[in-house]
């Protein structure tokens, strides 16, 4: 498998009399982990939704992708109403059959669900209903169905949000693994120590691009300081 | 279809008179109306569990409420004031358009916006019901709120048949989709989720399935037949698979008791209102049953 890269060129986002990103041009490398950093309202979510096409912008986004042409999508934290009797099951075969879920699971897409809850260490849990998962499990849930069918783009939107320290670490091995089978991963992460850690390249954002490339040289102690300035003024 | 059903309803009446069938089934009209229950049990027992899940009880209220106004106004332009179809449907399936276009394009809360076109639909269609009923029939008004099974032929079971038919085409194929955009709008973008537009089919499937449910169920208890049966299977199901199929049984079970049970002990009660107090006899039993047996209390396992 091999990750595509995007090129995002002069990127700028207007809605009605309201600037929400100044033109901002930035390349995200295929295979890499890339994290968007920045703080809160300064643009991240509204940047992926650019590239995700869910909102109409200015300027130009280029996937140049491969052989697999698959992206997967860990949104922020999802509010359902817990009452809905929906279990993990239910929920998978919702996104992974054409077959109404209440007529059953095919063979096909047990063994898909069946593979994909082993990897996000889930099985225990297939029976829940989804209201009674805690944030981090429905985490971990949304995780689980972005890796069918098997991407080659992940796009994380803060998922490490209500994460217990296992399941951070088994999101942090799933996305190292993903890494080292090529994809590429674009991550929307407010853990500064995380981001020094794991990811190859940075872009700051904060109504408009504030920095841009390899996260040695993007975060250092004068970065951390003033995104924190930033994001605790707010 | 006018044969096929002439023929279903001989095949009742002559059970009825050999005594296989009860008294009840000698009248053509309670063959219609059970023909009916049959029909539009299912129906909105499925397409409640979604109304549930999109939390879109009191659009189909608003809905029900213009199928008032659609009266009224085929009663103005000329139509059978029994079956004004052509202008329920349009006027209804306009205002269902309207309604979400609006709730699309406002930052209004979905439940204020819902609000305000179901009190403007009920006071247009009431003040217009009003003033046509005195020209054509004074009942006009109680039998399209409240449902009407004697009045129910042909004509009313074709046009449910077909909107049937239309429900199960679409519904069937895009269940699941429709259901992934109700949890999570940009998940269901990215997985390439249409989400707008099966928005927009799933209102027009509702609209129609409304109107086509007025003179059984009444345009005002359309919607609580959509909600009463899945609130009532949510007590006590614990996938999705049981929530669907339990709340199509109770709907189905809701709707022939409700026709049946005022007939049998001659109690003077429109359609829809027993239709819609046996499902909620449902709901209570479900509810206590959720209080008393602890595997429906919803623990963490």
């Amino acid at each position: 498998m091999q990750g595509p890269a995007i090129h995002v060129e002069q990127l700028s986002l207007t809605l009605g009399a309201v600037a929400i990103l100044a033109p901002m041009s930035f390349t995200i490398e295929s295979g890499n982990i890339h994290c968007l950093i920045g703080p809160n309202g300064g643009g991240k979510t509204s940047t992926l939704r650019c590239l995700l096409g869910q909102m109409p912008h200015q300027g130009r986004i280029r996937i140049d992708w491969y052989e697999n042409r698959h992206c997967g999508y860990v949104p922020q934290l999802i509010e359902i109403e817990k009452t809905l009797p929906l279990t993990v099951r239910d929920f998978l075969t919702l996104l992974m059959q054409q077959k109404p879920a209440f007529l059953g699971t095919s063979n096909d897409t047990q063994q898909h669900i069946d593979v994909i809850l082993e990897k996000t260490r889930f099985t225990d849990k297939q029976n829940l209903m989804l209201g009674s998962l805690s944030g981090g499990e429905r985490q971990r849930l949304l995780f689980a169905q972005a890796l069918y069918p098997d991407p080659a783009l992940l796009i994380l939107d803060e998922p490490m949000t209500s994460l217990d320290e296992a399941g951070m670490h088994n999101f942090e091995e799933l996305i190292l693994d993903f890494k080292a089978a090529g994809g590429t991963i674009i991550w929307v992460n407010h853990d500064l120590e995380q981001v020094s850690r794991l990811a190859d390249q940075v872009t700051v954002i904060d109504r408009g691009l504030l920095a841009h490339g390899p996260t040695s040289s993007v975060i250092d102690e004068k970065m951390r300081q003033g995104i924190y300035r930033q994001a605790g003024a707010e | 279809m006018s044969a096929f059903y002439e023929g279903l309803r001989n095949l009742f009446i002559g059970l009825a008179e050999a005594g296989t069938l009860p008294e009840a089934f000698q009248y053509a009209f309670v063959i219609n109306s059970l023909l009916c229950a049959l029909v539009i049990g299912p129906l909105l027992g499925c397409v409640g569990t979604m109304v549930v899940a999109k939390r879109m009880a009191f659009f189909s209220q608003a809905v029900g409420n213009a199928a008032l106004t659609g009266v009224a106004i085929g009663v103005l332009i000329g139509e059978s004031y029994t079956s004004p179809y052509i202008s329920m449907f349009s006027f209804c399936i306009a205002f269902g358009i309207l309604l979400n276009y609006t709730k699309g394009r406002t930052k209004m809360s979905s439940d204020t916006l819902i609000g305000v076109f179901l009190s403007i639909s009920l006071a247009l269609g009431a003040s217009l019901i009003l003033f046509v009923s005195a020209r054509v029939n004074t009942h006009i008004l109680e039998s399209v709120l409240f449902g009407s099974i004697l009045t129910v032929n042909d004509l009313d079971m074709n046009i449910l048949l077909v909107v049937t038919v239309i429900t199960l085409a679409l519904g069937i194929p895009l269940y699941n989709r429709m259901m992934v955009s109700s949890l999570n709008q940009s998940l269901a973008h990215v997985r390439g989720i249409k989400v707008d537009a099966l928005e927009y089919i799933f209102v027009i499937l509702l609209t129609i399935i409304t109107v086509a449910c007025v003179k059984i169920i009444g345009a005002i208890l359309v919607e609580a037949l959509l909600l009463i049966p899945a609130a009532a299977a949510r007590n006590i199901s614990r996938n999705l698979k049981s929530f669907v199929w339990m709340t199509v049984l109770i709907s189905t079970l809701s709707c022939i008791g409700g026709i049946l049970i005022p007939m049998q002990w001659d109690l003077p009660l429109p359609s829809g209102g027993a239709i819609v107090l046996v499902a909620a006899i449902f709901f209570i039993l479900t509810t206590s049953l959720k209080g008393i047996l602890p595997v429906f209390r919803e623990a963490r396992m």
